[in-house]
């Protein structure tokens, strides 16, 4: 019989939280005083948000891992922090928007809250672009693990603009000034989204082990063997 | 549509419906992505 993964736990139990945490954002949750119900967006952005950054950070600490060690696991890892992240990163962007439209009139501004996500996006998408036109594997891994630490560069600008610059968006919010019943979906949603987040990039890296082992067909002494 | 009245923002829900909706399908293509790859390299082995 087939062992179920680890981390298909971790998954499930992520979507229950997501539902649980989504169900009290767009049902319990009071209206914004000032935004309305167009604020409940802010319960799957700002965790969408979130993990977007914790994925790009994982990725910075699995690239320099996988330079130091040169082992196959972490730059598989690396790619499924990354492609991940990437996910997360445009969703925010299109929930984002939506929000915008609603609340600024405007679907887009090149606001440096707004001009950085791009960015940050645009330069995890060059990695995994660069890593498609690199044949050889060991060079493919450390080009990639090198490109990822100069592109996470961009990730603290990211969320330390608002303060540090002028910008049309809100800066973070403090949950003592907030509703429990809005701090509630927002952590819970956030929990939820990291939860299938590390799902999504274990199943990406074991995707990408396999790849690699396909490559490397001819040469059965250098595989490493895939643990579920 | 969403409606701004003295610096109040009325409205919304379209915008809260489809934020949600994207955010569930996007997960959903990626993950039947990544299941229908490894399926695909599980049956080559």
């Amino acid at each position: 019989m087939k062992k179920f993964a680890w981390e298909h736990w971790v998954g499930i139990l992520g979507l229950a939280l997501l539902f649980v945490g989504s169900y009290v954002g767009l049902v319990v949750a009071p209206p914004e005083r000032y935004m309305g119900d167009v604020q409940r967006i802010m319960y799957v952005h700002v965790p969408s948000a979130w993990t977007a950054m914790v994925c790009y950070t994982a990725a910075f600490v699995a690239a320099i891992v996988s330079l130091w060690t040169g082992r196959r696991r972490w730059d598989a890892a690396l790619v499924g922090m990354i492609e991940t992240g990437m996910v997360f990163n445009a969703l925010l962007l299109c929930q984002g928007s939506l929000w915008g439209r609603a609340t600024w009139g405007v679907w887009w501004d090149w606001d440096v809250r707004l001009t950085t996500s791009l960015v940050m996006l645009l330069l995890f998408t060059g990695v995994l672009a660069l890593r498609s036109f690199v044949e050889d594997a060991e060079q493919r891994a450390s080009w990639s693990a090198i490109a990822a630490i100069v592109s996470y560069v961009d990730v603290p600008l990211v969320y330390f603009c608002v303060r540090w610059w002028r910008s049309l968006h809100q800066v973070q919010s403090s949950p003592e000034t907030v509703d429990p019943l809005m701090v509630f979906p927002l952590r819970t949603n956030a929990i939820a989204l990291v939860l299938v987040a590390i799902w999504l990039i274990a199943r990406r890296a074991r995707l990408e082990l396999r790849r690699r082992q396909h490559e490397e067909v001819g040469e059965p002494e250098r595989r490493e063997p895939i643990h579920d | 549509m969403t409606e701004i009245t003295e610096g109040v923002v009325t409205g919304g829900w379209p915008n809260v419906i489809a934020a949600y909706t994207i955010t569930a399908a996007g997960l959903l293509v990626y993950a039947w992505s990544l299941v229908s790859r490894l399926r695909r390299f599980e049956e080559k082995e």
